[in-house]
């Protein structure tokens, strides 16, 4: 485990060592604050943050394959990877502290936006309903765990950063098309298995306040998943 | 303290090395040698566990290194042919990012840090990002990331390549300290390099291991019994002297400055023993032949020479066993 926080400790200090996160970083706070004040703090809109979550998870669908894009690829890209991979570590070990690193700063990100929630209650009467300002948190931090592991795949799979980002960004939006819009379509056997595979319905739950638990295990289990993929396609370089 | 046996790698259709095998013990400086793409790398990537051999056996400080890698890998230390780190990373956070990752204890790393700092001669430039850095001192952290947790082996993938002369000159002897007390294998394609730091070398070609050998023993298998000699005189006078004395023998001549020629002359391979020492028949020879001599010695082989015979044999018969 040492090991492995070694690893995330690297990653998420290499993100503020490159213009990438700061960037990244600033877009981020500029355009959630830009929603903050223009869409819940507007004159008689109810207390919520609503549409800042809403928002904010579309915005993830870009900002986090522009995190993940680098872990991997630009290793491959420099050869620093020769180095990890003679390493005593295994690949899981790698694979786990190089999203650890990736999830810590997606972390870092949201949490300045706590004093969006702060000042809702300040300036709100009545105040803000707890539930769903956590519940909605909560979406955004299992949403990004599953955009950051599909991520950090894309990035085990090639060396080019760009290809990862796109690879990453488009397999979530086609992951929308075809579980939000392809059902309408399609007979309603098939239409509710798809629907069944949809974040973005389990996204609009918390959203509501409902924190399912069903919803929580979707997210978790698909992000261990794409990451023990990620840990397959690692040790599959050895053999190439 | 490396032993590899019967190693194959195939890259698609191309088999890149076929059946290498050798056996470093403890202590020893071994140079693996090699044109370009002969499949040096290709072997230590496999040695290192970045890449798996289809066929063979690893054993690294006597642990299987294909069903104990992480195991194996604490035992050696390695330097990639690039020598990559993270250039927005300052010398002294890289090495310690790397002291962690080779699993150095965290009570340790400091220390640690700082002694291969001041082994590689890296403490005036611990501070400065690594971007920053010329390529010798880029090498430099890259071996001293190698050093880091005290490997009984240390693998190093053509250590001065990209160097100018005087970081080579450098790299060279601080290859040849670390040497004093480690279990070194180096690979190039300068003979010069594996010369001056190796005792024993490996010459590898189209994937196999094609001579294994000190420097010496390599030169000493590859003697013709031949020798050079200069001598003035006609070239047909010459010929005919140097043929009566030791017929069958093959011959090359070059025209030097005012009638006098270079000659090579080699014993032919099948013909017996001489009782009398070749020189001595070929002088013989030449001053019945009124020929002066200015220089006879017998002819040395050099590494150079045994590397492009055994390529060159390799050539000839590219399905031979190694």
């Amino acid at each position: 485990m040492t090991t492995t926080l070694t690893i995330a400790r690297r990653e998420l200090s290499s993100l503020f060592r490159t213009p990438v996160g700061w960037i990244v970083l600033a877009l981020f706070l500029f355009l959630t604050g830009t929603v903050f004040v223009f869409g819940a703090l507007a004159p008689g809109q109810p207390a919520t943050l609503r549409p800042l979550f809403g928002t904010t998870t579309l915005m993830l669908v870009l900002v986090a394959p522009a995190i993940s894009m680098r872990l991997f690829s630009e290793e491959f890209r420099t050869g620093t990877y020769e180095l990890l991979a003679s390493s005593p570590v295994t690949s899981a070990q790698i694979v786990l502290g190089k999203y650890l690193g990736a999830l810590a700063f997606l972390i870092l990100m949201l949490l300045p936006t706590l004093i969006h929630a702060g000042t809702l209650a300040l300036v709100s009467d009545p105040s803000p309903d707890p539930g769903p300002i956590a519940a909605g948190y909560l979406s955004l931090f299992l949403f990004g765990c599953l955009c950051l592991s599909l991520g950090t795949l894309a990035s085990t799979l090639t060396d080019s950063q760009t290809l990862a980002f796109l690879g990453t960004m488009l397999t979530l939006i086609c992951w929308v098309l075809i579980t939000n819009i392809a059902p309408q379509h399609v007979g309603p056997e098939i239409g509710s298995k798809l629907a069944a595979a949809s974040y973005s319905i389990r996204i609009d739950d918390f959203a509501r306040g409902t924190i399912d638990t069903r919803h929580v295990v979707f997210f978790l289990s698909i992000s261990a998943g794409l990451l023990t993929f990620a840990t397959s396609a690692l040790e599959a370089r050895r053999w190439r | 303290m490396i032993e590899v046996s019967d190693l194959h790698r195939w890259f698609g259709a191309v088999h890149a090395v076929r059946g290498a095998g050798f056996s470093i013990p403890a202590g020893q400086a071994v140079g693996l040698l090699g044109p370009n793409g002969a499949g040096k790398t290709t072997t230590l990537r496999m040695l290192t566990g970045i890449l798996r051999p289809q066929r063979g056996s690893i054993r690294i400080a006597d642990v299987d290194a294909l069903t104990h890698a992480v195991q194996a890998r604490r035992h050696f230390g390695y330097l990639p042919e690039s020598a990559p780190s993270y250039p927005e990373m300052a010398v002294r956070s890289f090495l310690r990012y790397r002291a962690g990752v080779q699993g150095v204890a965290a009570r340790r790393r400091k220390n640690r840090v700082q002694a291969v700092l001041a082994e590689c001669q890296l403490t005036d430039v611990a501070r400065r990002r690594i971007g920053q850095l010329s390529k010798g001192y880029r090498q430099r952290v890259a071996l001293a990331s190698a050093l880091l947790h005290d490997p009984k082996v240390l693998i190093l993938d053509e250590p001065t390549n990209g160097l100018d002369p005087t970081q080579i000159r450098e790299a060279r002897s601080l290859i040849g300290d670390l040497a004093q007390n480690r279990t070194v294998l180096v690979s190039s394609h300068i003979l010069p390099e594996i010369e001056r730091t190796c005792q024993r070398v490996i010459i590898i070609g189209a994937g196999r291991v094609l001579a294994d050998g000190t420097p010496d023993e390599l030169c000493r298998s590859a003697d013709t019994g031949g020798c050079i000699a200069e001598i003035k005189g006609h070239l047909a006078a010459i010929e005919f002297a140097i043929k009566q004395a030791l017929p069958g023998c093959s011959l090359e001549t070059a025209p030097l400055e005012e009638g006098w020629w270079r000659c090579a002359i080699r014993p032919a391979p099948q013909s017996e023993p001489e009782a009398t020492n070749p020189q001595e028949l070929i002088g013989i020879a030449l001053a019945s032949a009124k020929c002066p001599i200015r220089l006879l010695r017998p002819e040395t082989t050099g590494l150079e020479e045994v590397f492009v015979r055994v390529l060159d044999e390799a050539a000839r018969n590219p399905g031979g066993e190694a």
